[in-house]
């Protein structure tokens, strides 16, 4: 068997002008001045979103922050199966279950955390609830904030939205 | 001894062998609900439906016997169309609650539905038939009439095996039911065991309800610490807590079966845990380093000890430790601080309820492994009465409680003592009393063998490393040792069962490869 | 006549300079910042806001103080504690020095005294500028010593290595400057660009030493560690260069020395190359076009355009800093080795040799 050699394209020599460097240089500046000039006298042109003023809306799929979907009397839907826990591949999760006081219901969430600093948005968790309790269609990527508590979502925060 | 085929394979069996069991030991799993080893055979579920050649129709494996010649196939698409059948009529009235039911993970209707069945359901949602949920009847168990398949293991174990007879169908057609007698719950001390034999969802335990997803768990070989019969469990834990345990099976001790009150025990290793050393200075209890605690336990033992002589230090050996444990307990005392003062007390605070079958009144698991090693009641009784007298300067204390002493009993007895250390798992009168806290570990967390009353040497192993910063017993008397000028090289439980099984008569020519899964009786042992 | 007015024109000129370059320093973070930004079509600082009012992120460097001077102020451990601190004195008492020789405008009569718009006009100019400019090392190779941590050593010596090797090309080209005005003060270095070259053209240093202001440029640029000779603080290897463990004022001060260097770098070039704060065909009593043509201007109309000159000249500069910082990459270190030593070097012992027989050909051929 021989070895493939696979031809790859080298830069050309450089031209006596290039190797100066000076007029490259020239060239150069003039297109940054370009720019600088361009963006003095159109300044709404520059493509900068002004973050927390100005959001991008996100595509209807975009995956972002959780929530927690609620039956029609306002308790959560979850049931606290615990197979998003399961599914989920950077165990940011954490569900306690607990006896529902309706009998019809059984099983609900005592506290159900979402470790938002953990969570690599992946989307296995609403792919694996069997009740369509958890979705991530809040179109809100995770919100900065001052301690990693405040970062472990709980259930109230999470069926807010 | 009859010779038959199945799937192609021949093999010889004994005589009276059913076809399920036969295929069992040659490594070919027939699915099955209602048939369980230990109890009788009612053949009431079809899942173990094989064929056989020379029958017209398939036979239930569990309640045909093996006979010479017999050819039987369990492979055939007759037969997979038959469970798959049965296996759907079994699935018309079930709830598929799967995401709130306890059973998910270890069921038997998931697991062979994802191997037979994978239909869709013929039969709509609004016909099924809805019988009661969530059921407390009594004992650990919560029953769901409607995940229930109607196999009768519960009502033959609860006939058989306890002899109480709570549980019976009731109903007819696909209306039946199983449920108790009005008024009249269950009342044995093995209703657990119901949970674990029913293949569904329709008996549950009330204590692991809701507790945690079985698939989160991992299971370690062990033995019930709750009394000295040493039934074989299985604990299961998810990272340092323990959740429940099961019983594993041993012909020689608890067959498949235990009690209720074991497998409460579990608590014992999750709650009010000591987890970090402390010394009392000036009243108070304090954290400290382990270092420091041994060096001090160390140094007023052996002040003592020069001070008052060796009859001035006393060391109370628990029943709760392994053999090895006490093995090196002995040692230390008998032989570095050479005094006479050891002993132990099987006592134990609470109830000392009994049966003749497996619950004794001897809540500890190993005072039979402690008398073998040399360790007597009698010499507790002089200890207590020294220690009453004043004439006991240091006590090396071991486990949670002192016999079957109040709070304030331990309390008034432990004042006598100048210093307490006490070596234990769980924070009560007596490290409240202790001058030096030496945290040790659960049963799970550490390995060794108990003896149970009847002399059986059984293995525990550990699932997890000390909780916190507790340590392992033989890794604390190994330092304790060590500070008291004692060079012992013990890396861990089998180096000392080693040492235990050359020195110890009773214990002659064990090792952990001989105990196996079964464990062996020491020698002298009825 | 009287002592006192001396010591106060000595002081008005001290307060304006200093106001001037302190000034263009404050200013020059913004441009620097929003500059980079609108190159590199982003918007830049406009955060900063007092009382609703952002000005274009004005304001940034005035939070920027604010935010240094309330920092802590933090000696790493291992540091050696004299000289840590030392340092970024060091680094910014000879940059403030270098002002002191710029000619900023030309002599002015007040009160029937003549008095040189220069706070100090040596007559060995150029020497003290490149004298002291040269200390301004010692101040970033103590930092990058004292601190006692890897990074910081290696930006000091990388950015002492590579001063010194463009100390003697920026030394050279100058020579022939020198060599054409024939002084080496600042001050009648500029009076000789005021002439005209062929009649057509002012007699500015570009234009009679083009080699000369190309070599100084570079070599410039790299005596301020500026891009693409960043490489003492290049941040990709070395986190932040010699002022890696400096925070807070001590921080700000190395930050003003690099700023001031820029300013009063661009004010030699501009009084060395291009004229200082002569405007072109402008004479004491106005313009006069080569052709003939000449307009009559007032003499303090004359005074504001020649120091209108003069500044507008260094703003240039300054912003030729930043333009070029947006523009070229860093170099690699062997690069700047091997541009120092292996091209600039000759370059500058050439335009010496040039001048020089250009000089006496003129001198016999009598141009």
């Amino acid at each position: 068997m021989t070895i493939g050699v696979k031809k790859v394209a080298r830069p050309r020599k450089m031209s006596f002008g290039e190797s100066l460097y000076l007029i490259e240089i020239v060239k150069g500046l003039g297109v940054t001045i370009g720019h600088f000039l361009h963006n003095v006298a159109h300044n709404k042109d520059i493509p900068t979103i002004e973050y927390p003023e100005v959001r991008r809306t996100m595509p209807p799929r975009f995956r972002g922050c959780h929530r927690l979907m609620k039956r029609m009397d306002g308790t959560p839907r979850c049931v606290a199966c615990y197979m998003c826990a399961t599914a989920c591949p950077a165990e940011c999760i954490t569900i306690v279950a607990g006896e529902s006081p309706d009998a019809t219901v059984e099983k609900y969430p005592v506290s159900f955390d979402i470790d938002m600093l953990r969570c690599v948005f992946c989307g296995q968790c609403v792919e694996a609830c069997p009740c369509d309790a958890i979705r991530m269609d809040t179109g809100w990527y995770t919100p900065p904030d001052d301690s990693r508590e405040k970062l472990i979502f709980k259930i109230e925060r999470l069926l807010e939205k | 001894m009859p010779n038959f085929t199945i799937n192609g394979m021949s093999a010889t069996v004994a005589e009276g062998t059913t076809i399920l069991a036969a295929a069992k030991q040659i490594g070919i799993e027939i699915p099955h609900y209602c048939y369980h080893p230990r109890l009788s055979i009612a053949g009431n579920c079809r899942m173990c439906l094989v064929e056989v050649e020379k029958f017209p129709k398939l036979q239930i494996a569990c309640n045909t016997v093996v006979t010479e010649g017999m050819v039987v196939r369990t492979d055939t698409a007759k037969v997979n169309k038959a469970v798959t059948g049965v296996l759907e009529l079994m699935l018309i009235n079930h709830p598929v609650d799967c995401p709130i039911c306890d059973q998910a993970g270890e069921c038997g209707l998931q697991n062979y539905y994802m191997k037979f069945g994978l239909h869709k359901s013929r039969f709509a949602i609004e016909d099924k038939v809805h019988k009661k949920k969530v059921q407390d009847i009594g004992g650990q168990i919560v029953l769901d009439a409607e995940r229930c398949i109607l196999c009768s293991r519960c009502v033959r174990f609860l006939r058989e095996v306890t002899k109480t007879g709570e549980l019976d169908f009731f109903q007819r057609g696909d209306h039946s039911e199983i449920s108790i007698f009005p008024g009249r719950p269950l009342d044995n001390s093995y209703t657990g065991n119901l949970a674990d034999i029913c293949p569904v969802g329709a008996l549950t335990s009330k204590d692991f309800r809701f507790k945690c997803r079985v698939w989160f768990l991992s299971g370690v070989e062990s033995i019930c610490p709750g009394c000295s019969t040493g039934c074989n469990i299985e604990a299961h834990f998810r990272e340092d807590v323990l959740y429940r345990l099961k019983p594993r099976e041993n012909e020689d001790v608890n067959e498949s079966w235990m009690c209720d009150e074991g497998r409460l025990e579990y608590k014992k290793a999750n709650e009010n845990r000591l987890l970090a050393p402390a010394l009392r200075e000036g009243g108070r209890t304090v954290a400290a380093a382990w270092d420091a605690v041994l060096f001090t336990t160390a140094h007023r033992l052996r002040g003592s000890v020069e001070a008052h002589g060796s009859d001035s230090v006393a060391v109370i050996a628990s029943p709760h430790s392994s053999n090895e444990e006490l093995f090196l307990v002995r040692k230390l005392a008998a032989e570095v601080l050479k005094t006479e003062n050891f002993g132990f007390t099987s006592r134990t605070p609470g109830p000392r309820s009994s049966d003749d079958f497996l619950i004794k009144a001897d809540k500890n698991p190993n005072s039979r492994g402690a008398q073998l090693l040399g360790f007597s009641e009698e010499k507790f009784d002089r200890i207590v009465k020294a220690i009453s007298g004043g004439k006991v300067q240091a006590l090396l204390l071991f486990g949670n409680v002192l016999a079957d002493f109040s709070d304030a009993e331990i309390g008034s007895l432990l004042s006598n003592v100048p210093f307490v250390a006490h070596v234990g798992t769980c924070a009560g009168a007596v490290s409240r009393a202790a001058h030096a806290v030496l945290p040790s570990s659960s049963f799970v967390e550490r390995g060794g063998t108990f003896t149970n009353f009847a002399g059986r040497v059984q293995r525990f192993r550990a699932g997890f490393p000390p909780r916190g910063k507790a340590k392992n017993d033989i890794e604390i008397l190994v330092g304790l040792a060590s500070q008291l000028g004692a060079g012992w090289a013990f890396p861990g439980e089998t180096a000392v069962f080693d040492a235990l099984a050359a020195e110890v008569a009773p214990f002659a020519g064990m090792s952990y490869e001989a105990l196996g899964s079964r464990g062996r009786l020491a020698g002298g042992s009825k | 006549m009287n002592p006192l007015f001396d010591i106060a024109v000595s002081v008005a000129r001290i307060a304006v300079f200093f106001a001037f370059v302190f000034g263009l320093v404050v200013v020059m973070t913004w441009v620097e910042r929003k500059g980079a930004a609108y190159i590199q079509d982003r918007r830049g600082p406009n955060r900063a806001s007092i009382m609703g009012v952002t000005l274009f992120g004005m304001f940034h460097p005035l939070a920027d103080a604010l935010k240094f001077l309330f920092k802590e102020d933090f000696i790493p451990d291992g540091a050696h504690r004299l000289f840590y601190q030392l340092a970024p004195m060091f680094a910014l008492a000879p940059a403030i020095l270098t002002m002191a020789v710029v000619p900023f405008g030309p002599p002015v009569t007040i009160a029937g005294k003549q008095v040189a718009l220069h706070i100090a006009d040596l007559n060995v100019g150029i020497l003290y500028l490149f004298a002291v400019s040269g200390m301004a090392v010692y101040g970033i190779v103590l930092a990058g010593w004292s601190s006692n941590s890897k990074y910081p050593l290696l930006g000091g010596l990388r950015s002492s290595a590579q001063m010194i090797s463009y100390e003697v090309s920026m030394g050279l080209s100058v020579v022939g400057i020198l060599m054409v005005f024939q002084s080496v003060q600042l001050s009648a270095i500029v009076r000789g660009q005021g002439e005209l070259l062929f009649g057509i053209l002012p007699r500015w240093g570009v234009f009679v030493q083009p080699l000369g202001f190309i070599l100084f440029v570079t070599a410039l640029y790299a005596e301020a560690n500026r891009t693409p000779f960043d490489l003492p603080e290049g941040e990709s290897e070395l986190v932040a260069g010699y002022h890696t463990e400096y925070a807070s004022f001590k921080f700000s001060m190395f930050m003003m020395a690099e700023y001031i260097h820029l300013v009063v770098g661009a004010a030699v070039l501009a009084t060395l190359f291009f004229g200082g704060w002569q405007f072109p065909y402008l004479g004491d009593s106005g313009f006069a076009f080569p052709g003939g043509i000449s307009v009559a201007v007032p003499a303090w109309a004359v005074f504001l355009l020649r120091i209108g000159s003069f500044v507008g000249k260094t703003l240039f500069f300054c912003w030729l800093y930043v333009w070029v910082r947006w523009t070229i990459p860093r170099f690699r270190y062997d690069q700047v080795m091997r541009l120092g030593w292996k091209v600039m070097l000759p370059l500058a012992l050439a335009n010496i040799f040039v001048t020089g027989i250009v000089l006496l050909l003129i001198d016999r051929g009598g141009f």
